[in-house]
């Protein structure tokens, strides 16, 4: 009961404000001071009906109006609300429309750039791509834009950020096959985050996955790129993933695909290994019980 | 004489019982006792030998009718001495079954209690080897959560790294804020003195003009 009438308020509301913008845009009411007044009424108008609709559920009505009350905010020149509003509405929309949520997300996000402020321009487009990741599934958009949250990131000097941004860059570029990135941007993360002395524990992983990379891409690449991680970041050698690589290198070049099951065997009984990793994994061995394939 | 002859029949039987007696027990011996009882049996084989010689010459005096029967027991008694002989020297470098015993201990003898003893170090064996399996498999559940630990370590230290870069920010944007609003505060304290000396300035023209004013119409009034 107490939600219909909300939504019959809210409902209200929303015409009112919208009598309030045509009237002080049909009179002369603009020319005098009273016409701002009137359309900042009509702002906060639409706020309030808007967050009516959210208490009601109604996600769509209620960023319809946070849309309308960013528009009128953009006519009063302040930039500032007109970001959070269009915000707002992008928040509402997430849960109803995806589509809408990115298009109001862009806006302020071009707001945002205009006025300088990047690290917050970044985390929307972090969250443009969590939508693109979840809804839509559309991984090259989500990949494009962790790509540009993460340069936004590098430009306000917060590397931890960045490299949170790369690294799903990297998971999804390996996903699609685009290995020369990924390896490119992990290496480029283990070798920033080897020194910091908070982050170098999570070092070995990154140059475990860059090595999986080249390991696909070609075998001896992968080598050479193991000797190097070992010259750079001497922990790596002696941890578990080190020592199944060089297993792993020894199965493939043996072409023998039980050695290799084994060793990732092992491994898992210790450590599971997630997705991606798996993923990776079986893409080297079919490579290897390929070539046994071709041989036969 | 022939009763001599009997007699010493008789001597030769429990002689020569003596001997094979003291024959079948010199392999069991060694050492002192072998060797006494080896000089014995030497001795008795010496009496013997007497014996059979004191039976030949009463054998030859006895007349030839009778000869051929003693003669033959006579030719018994040596074959059975020869024979005695033979074995006693066997005797002394033989081997009996009871010295093989010896040597191998009570486990011939036992052989049910070695084989419980062998159940039993069987399962002795096999619990520890149960207490192996159940120690290595708890020290690898260890090294587990041993590497979980680490991984949850390195996602904690990811987030605080990211935090203190959010925390700098956030500092450096105060401090900011705080220059900021410092700036306007003595750009309104500026505002402030400007309208002070504007309305200053208004009431001491007002009283410029009011002044002129009433001096043109007192000027005026004078004039008249």
């Amino acid at each position: 009961m107490d939600n219909s009438g909300k939504e019959k308020e809210a409902i209200q509301l929303m015409a009112d404000a919208d009598k309030k913008v045509k009237s002080s845009g049909s009179f002369l009411g603009g020319m005098f001071g009273g016409g701002h007044h009137k359309v900042e009424e009509a702002c906060e108008m639409y706020c309030r009906a808007a967050n009516m609709f959210k208490m009601v559920k109604n996600w769509s009505a209620s960023g319809n109006a946070f849309c309308k009350a960013a528009r009128l905010h953009m006519q009063l020149q302040n930039k500032h609300d007109c970001a959070t509003s269009f915000i707002d509405a992008g928040n509402a929309y997430k849960k109803a429309d995806p589509n809408e949520a990115i298009k109001c997300l862009n806006a302020a996000i071009d707001i945002y750039t205009d006025m300088g402020r990047f690290t917050i321009a970044a985390k929307h487009h972090i969250s443009i791509a969590e939508i693109y990741e979840a809804e839509l599934v559309d991984i090259e958009k989500a990949v494009a834009h962790y790509e540009q949250a993460a340069d936004y990131y590098k430009g306000e000097e917060s590397n931890s950020s960045a490299n949170k941004c790369l690294l799903k860059v990297g998971a999804y570029c390996a996903q699609l096959e685009q290995y020369q990135k990924a390896i490119e941007i992990y290496e480029q993360v283990g070798a920033n985050t080897m020194d910091n002395p908070l982050l170098k524990y999570s070092a070995k992983e990154y140059f475990f996955k860059a090595a999986l990379c080249h390991f696909i891409v070609d075998e001896l690449n992968a080598k050479i790129a193991v000797e190097k991680y070992e010259e750079m970041f001497p922990a790596f050698s002696d941890s578990r993933e080190c020592k199944l690589l060089k297993k792993l290198l020894e199965a493939h070049e043996e072409q023998n695909s039980d050695a290799f099951t084994e060793a990732v065997k092992e491994f898992d009984s210790i450590s599971r290994l997630d997705q991606w990793h798996t993923t990776l994994l079986l893409r080297i061995k079919k490579t290897i019980q390929g070539e046994e394939g071709d041989l036969k | 004489m022939s009763s001599d002859f009997e007699t010493y029949e008789q001597d030769f039987g429990t002689i020569t019982a003596e001997v094979t007696n003291k024959i079948g027990r010199i392999p069991k011996l060694s050492g002192e006792e072998k060797t006494q009882l080896v000089l014995n049996v030497d001795k008795q084989l010496e009496e013997v030998r007497e014996l059979l010689e004191q039976m030949d010459l009463e054998v030859r005096e006895i007349p030839v009718q009778s000869r051929a029967m003693y003669n033959s027991r006579l030719k018994s008694y040596k074959q059975e001495m020869e024979k005695l002989e033979k074995d006693f020297k066997r005797s002394r470098i033989a081997y009996s079954d009871e010295v093989r015993n010896e040597l191998l201990g009570d486990d011939a003898i036992s052989s049910e209690g070695q084989l419980i003893k062998l159940r039993e170090e069987r399962a002795h064996l096999l619990d520890n080897t149960e207490k192996l399996e159940r120690s290595s498999r708890r020290l690898e559940a260890g090294y587990q959560i041993a590497v979980e630990t680490e991984q949850v370590g390195q996602e904690i230290l990811s987030n605080l790294h990211t935090d203190r870069e959010k925390i700098q920010r956030a500092r450096e944007r105060l401090r900011e804020t705080d220059a900021n609003l410092g700036k306007s505060s003595r750009i309104l304290t500026g505002m402030l003195r400007r309208i002070i000396q504007n309305r200053v300035l208004i009431f001491v023209l007002g009283a410029v003009i009011l002044l002129t004013i009433i001096l043109a119409i007192y000027l005026n009034l004078r004039g008249h």
